[in-house]
Order: structure tokens, then C-alpha cells, then sequence
């Protein structure tokens, strides 16, 4: 069995101060494995968020304990989290979060940028992430002259240009109407087939749920259901790796 | 390349009114100071004007003075006491004091007159345009600056006035021998102008000295120190530091240049540190994005401080060229504002600062970003 890309172990997290003091995670344990497309699915205020914060080390848990290939982050600064961020999670955001200045390919390249890779080599690292996505035709276009969902195929290329462990996308289909939104999933799960990288969703939407590998159920800061579904199944390679 | 340049080249130039606000901001400092430092330098330059001209190796001064314009008196006595000291070649009496000019239409204006010693090494008219210096010898004769011609009525070289009862005729003029008083210099020989002054004959302002070839400044120094007590011997220097002094600090015309000057910087500071605060706000998202991407702190540092250094050297060249075209405009003025090189090194390096010191609120801001608020915009 390989070691997972990113674990949460009895996770506790409590958010804001005094009367205002929620408890957002009850004590979860989830492991994100390579190879595999988890969808992380819930109601709003479940807790979600928050477990993609932690598990993607910008949250620390109040208690219990996250590793990210193998590093604890518990009391670690700021700055030692940016770093596990940049080594090992690659996010996608629901409202993609592109600089407008920057063109698709410089866009893709800042991920390289900010771990000080700014090569040559980068910039062809950056067109390959865009082939991957199948955006490099417009890798000069600003994000205002792409649609929604080229736009979030950039944000997946910025995700996985620096060979990230662990892809986090939080609702990468909900601001895409259903045919884009096919179009990400497609993407992504492309992605998680290699055994390297885990890709985990946050979602509410249904229509992604024929992607998945595995779906996680979350309600009130608690795991209430974990179970692998028909396309883990028809992937034996997967199935072999997570047994 | 790294792309944190083009970030904040496109951050700056993303919103063109905001960079306008921050340059004119920049831009109206440092002309500010500019002006400042440049009345400031000229002022310095214009009261030791008569010492850097004198060519004396030691000035003997009544012990006491605070400046060239300051009119005491020496006796002749301490000349021929001088010229004992060994290392002293000569001492030639300098007679400085105020007079009035009377104009041909009859008016007077107040002057201010320099008695140098037409023989000697004294202090003589420089940067003569018109006439000659020598000519001074002939009884009657001044040499007046053009700057001052309408103060005067004077228009051309031969013109006649009176100072006090006396006739004088024009025999020299000068170019850009200017009193920051605007009290016109009037150059004349040592006697007349004891005559102009009402000084004795065996008195002066001033003695200049020369020493020897070979002597040692300082050791003659002391030696006319030791053997002339009533007095003060002091080398150009120490007799341009302490007009400086008294021109700068004890009337308060310096403290009121470097208020300006600090006002200036105050205000600039002020201007670009809001700017870029409320630039970085607008940003905000990006930052945060970079944050969460796993950008390190130093990055961020670096847009920012990129964006503020862009706008200096923006705002800086246009204030640079405004200040330019300011010394030119004050050139022929009676304080004409001063820019030299080292000036404008220094201004380039204030506005570094400037900007710099701006930028810190920014990224304060910046640094207190949580990464996971991308999650909820």
C-alpha cells in the first residue's frame, strides 16, 4: 500500500472567539491516496472548507494531527506551511482566482515563479501543463478573453504544473455550466490516474459523482460516510494500489 | 525571469488613475525638496560667497565675529603684528561696510560696500565682464554686478553715481556677484571705501592673509594665535562654516528650508503610502492567491517593494526634470535654486527611501492575509 499524499488524523478544529466559537471539525480522519479522485460532498457549514484548509496546510488543526507526504504540520509557521504548499498541494478554486494581468501561460508559470524556478525550462513546463489541459492555443490570451471553464482549466494547469502531490479544488464545477463542468471533472480525473497524485473535490454538485473513485460524506464537522464507488471499481489498477 | 517585475509593472499600470495620483504624489515631494535643498545649497554657497573669492590663506577676524557681513573693526596694529609671525608673507587689509548709493534720479538705495587693496592680494571683483578689475585704482572708480543695474540705475560701464557726497564712476562690471540680502555689492579701492564707510585709515575689517610658500597653514596659525589675542585667525574654512552657521541656523533660515524640505517628504510619503495601500487592497484576492499557492513572504515583499521602486523612479525622473527646469527658470535670480550631482543622487536615494517606507503599510497588510479566504471569494 503507498503512503497517502496527504492524511488528517483526529482533526479538531474550532473557528473564531468566545461566543462566536464554533467547533468546525469533530475529531476527522481522512486520507487522500494517489491515484484516486475523491469528492468530499456535504451541506453548507459541514465543515467542509475547513478540511480542505487543513488537509491543503493553510489551517493548522486545533487538535489531532495533518501530514502531507509524510511532514506534520502541527506548530509549524506561516512560512513552513507556504512551503508545504508549494512543494506538495496544487488548489483550484471555485472563482478560478487568475491575476488578469497575466497571460494563461504567465499565469501558469507564477505557480513555478513563486518556488523560484523562472527558466527557460518553466516556461516550457508551463505550455506542457496547458497541452495537459488542453489550453496551449490560448496560452497568450488574458483570463478575460477565456470563458469560465478555459479559465478554470488554466487554474488546473497552475495546480499541477509544479507536480504537486495532492490537487484541492473546492467546487471547480460550480460557477461552469454542465457541459464545462464535464469537461473539468474529465480533466481532473485524467489527472488522478496517476498514481502519484491525489485529487480531492469539495462539491455539492451530483453530476460529478460519476468521476469519483471514492466519496466522502461530511455533516457537522464529522465524516459520516466514506465508500468507493462503480468507477473505483472499473479501475482495477487504482483498487490494487489502494488494497 | 522571474515574473514578480511584471507583476508589479501590471499591478502599477493596471489602474492608470491610481499610478497618475502616486506620481503626482512622488512628483510634488521631491520638487518640493528639491527647491528646498537647492535654496539651501545656493544660500550656503551665496553667504561664503566673499570667502571662497578671497583667495586668503587665514582670515584675521575681531575676535567674535559670526559672518563675512558682520563690520567690525581691526587695527592696522595687528596687520604689522601678523607680518612678524614667520610663514606669514602678507596680510592685505580687507574694509567691508554699508553706504548709501545715490542714484542719478536722486534716490537712494542702501549698498553694501567691499574696499579691497588694488595693489595687493586683496579681495578683488571676479567674473568681470565689462571694464577691469585693475581700474579700481583710479580714485572714484566701483564695480558693480549687472544683476543689480536696475537697483542702481545703472545701465552701462562709466555711468556715474554718489555714495554718500562722493562721485563714482561705473569702471567694472561683474556677472553673478549676487548678495542674498539683495543689498547690491559695490566694489571699490581700500581707501574709498574707508572714505564710504566712515572707517579710520588705520583700521579695516579684515586682514588676509598668505602664507609662505612651503609654511605650514596650521603651525602659522597657531603662531599668529599665540601672538595676536585680540583677534580670532581663522583658515576659509572655519571662517565659511561659521557664516554658514549664523546665515542657516542662527537666523532660522535653514530650519525653515529643511521644515519645507521635511514637509516635503512627510507629504510624499504620506501620498504613496496610501496609494499603494489602497492599490495592495485592490489586489488583495491576488495576493491572498499567491499566498495560498505557497508564494513565500519574500515574494510578496518583492512585488510590492517593486511597485513602490517603479513609481519612484517614475515620479522621480518627472521631479528631476521639473526641479531642472526650476534652476534654470531661478538662474539670474537673487537666489537662484542649486542642483548639482550629488544633490540629485541623494533626492533619487530619498525617493527610494520614500517609497520603500511606503510600501511597508502594503505589505503589513499583505502579510496579515489569511491564504484560506480564496476559499470564500
Amino acid at each position: 500500500m503507498t503512503e497517502p499524499v496527504i492524511e488528517a488524523t483526529d482533526a479538531v478544529m474550532f473557528l473564531g472567539d468566545g461566543a462566536a466559537r464554533v467547533q468546525a471539525l469533530r475529531g476527522v480522519s481522512l486520507a487522500i491516496a494517489g491515484g484516486e479522485l475523491t469528492l468530499l460532498m456535504g451541506p453548507s457549514g459541514s465543515g467542509k472548507t475547513t478540511l480542505l484548509s487543513i488537509l491543503g496546510c493553510m489551517l493548522t488543526p486545533s487538535s489531532g494531527t495533518v501530514r502531507v507526504r509524510g511532514h506534520a504540520t502541527a506548530g509549524a509557521r506561516p512560512e513552513e506551511l507556504a512551503r508545504l504548499r508549494r512543494e506538495h498541494v496544487g488548489f483550484v478554486f471555485q472563482s478560478y482566482h487568475l491575476f488578469p494581468t497575466l497571460t494563461a501561460l504567465d499565469n501558469v508559470r507564477l505557480a513555478l515563479d513563486v518556488r523560484g524556478e523562472n527558466s527557460r525550462q518553466a516556461k516550457h513546463k508551463a505550455r506542457d501543463a496547458l497541452a495537459t489541459v488542453g489550453l496551449v492555443a490560448k496560452m497568450k490570451s488574458y483570463p478575460r478573453e477565456l470563458s469560465g471553464g478555459e479559465q478554470q482549466r488554466v487554474a488546473i494547469a497552475r495546480a499541477i504544473v509544479g507536480n504537486a502531490s495532492a490537487i484541492l479544488a473546492d467546487e471547480p464545477t460550480a460557477a461552469l455550466d454542465s457541459e464545462n463542468g464535464h469537461a473539468i471533472m474529465t480533466v481532473l480525473s485524467e489527472i488522478a490516474k496517476d498514481r502519484g497524485r491525489g485529487v480531492l473535490v469539495v462539491t455539492h454538485d451530483p453530476r460529478i459523482v460519476p468521476f469519483a473513485d471514492r466519496i466522502v460524506r461530511i455533516e457537522d464537522g464529522i465524516i459520516i460516510g466514506d465508500e468507493r464507488t462503480a468507477a473505483a471499481s472499473r479501475q482495477p489498477a487504482r483498487q490494487v494500489q489502494e488494497a | 525571469m522571474s515574473l514578480a517585475p511584471k507583476l508589479a509593472f501590471r499591478n502599477l499600470f493596471h489602474d492608470r488613475l491610481r499610478l497618475i495620483a502616486t506620481v503626482i504624489g512622488i512628483v510634488f515631494s521631491i520638487v518640493l525638496v528639491t527647491v528646498q535643498m537647492g535654496l539651501y545649497v545656493s544660500f550656503e554657497r551665496m553667504v561664503t560667497v566673499m570667502i571662497d573669492h578671497a583667495g586668503a590663506d587665514l582670515w584675521i577676524v575681531p575676535r567674535g565675529t559670526k559672518c563675512f557681513e558682520d563690520p567690525s573693526l581691526l587695527d592696522e596694529r595687528e596687520r604689522f603684528r601678523a607680518l612678524s609671525v614667520a610663514g606669514v608673507a602678507s596680510a592685505t587689509p580687507l574694509v567691508i561696510g554699508f553706504a548709501q548709493w545715490r542714484t542719478p534720479s536722486g534716490g537712494t538705495t542702501p549698498i553694501f560696500i567691499i574696499g579691497t587693496d588694488t595693489r595687493g592680494g586683496g579681495l578683488k571683483p571676479w567674473n568681470v565682464v565689462e571694464g577691469d578689475a585693475a581700474a579700481l585704482a583710479v580714485p572714484g572708480a566701483v564695480a558693480i554686478d549687472r544683476s543689480y543695474f536696475d537697483r542702481l540705475e545703472t545701465t552701462r560701464l562709466g555711468d556715474h553715481a554718489e555714495i554718500g557726497d562722493q562721485k563714482v564712476q561705473v569702471q567694472a562690471i561683474t556677472n553673478g556677484i549676487r548678495s542674498f540680502t539683495t543689498t547690491p555689492y559695490v566694489f571699490a579701492s581700500l581707501d574709498r571705501a574707508r572714505a564710504y564707510t566712515g572707517t579710520a585709515a588705520t583700521k579695516a575689517s579684515y586682514f588676509l592673509v598668505n602664507v609662505a610658500p612651503g609654511a605650514d597653514t596650521i603651525q602659522v596659525r597657531e603662531r599668529m594665535r599665540a601672538l595676536m589675542p585680540d583677534t580670532e585667525v581663522l583658515t576659509p574654512d572655519e571662517f565659511r562654516r561659521r557664516s554658514a552657521n549664523f546665515w542657516l541656523f542662527g537666523t532660522g533660515a535653514g530650519a525653515a528650508l529643511f521644515a519645507g524640505a521635511l514637509l516635503g517628504l512627510i507629504v510624499g510619503t504620506v501620498i504613496v503610502a496610501q496609494t499603494l495601500y489602497s492599490s495592495t487592497k485592490d489586489h488583495l484576492n491576488e495576493f491572498a492567491t499567491l499566498r495560498a499557492i505557497g508564494s513565500a513572504g519574500s515574494y510578496i515583499h518583492k512585488v510590492i517593494i517593486l511597485q513602490a521602486l517603479m513609481s519612484a523612479v517614475i515620479g522621480f525622473g518627472i521631479a528631476a526634470a521639473i526641479g531642472l527646469a526650476v534652476v534654470r527658470t531661478t538662474a539670474d535670480t537673487a537666489l537662484p535654486v542649486v542642483v548639482t550631482p550629488t544633490m540629485l543622487a541623494i533626492l533619487l536615494l530619498l525617493t527610494v527611501v520614500m517609497c520603500v517606507l511606503s510600501a511597508i503599510s502594503a505589505i503589513v497588510k499583505v502579510m496579515r492575509i489569511d491564504p484560506a479566504m480564496v476559499f470564500t471569494r
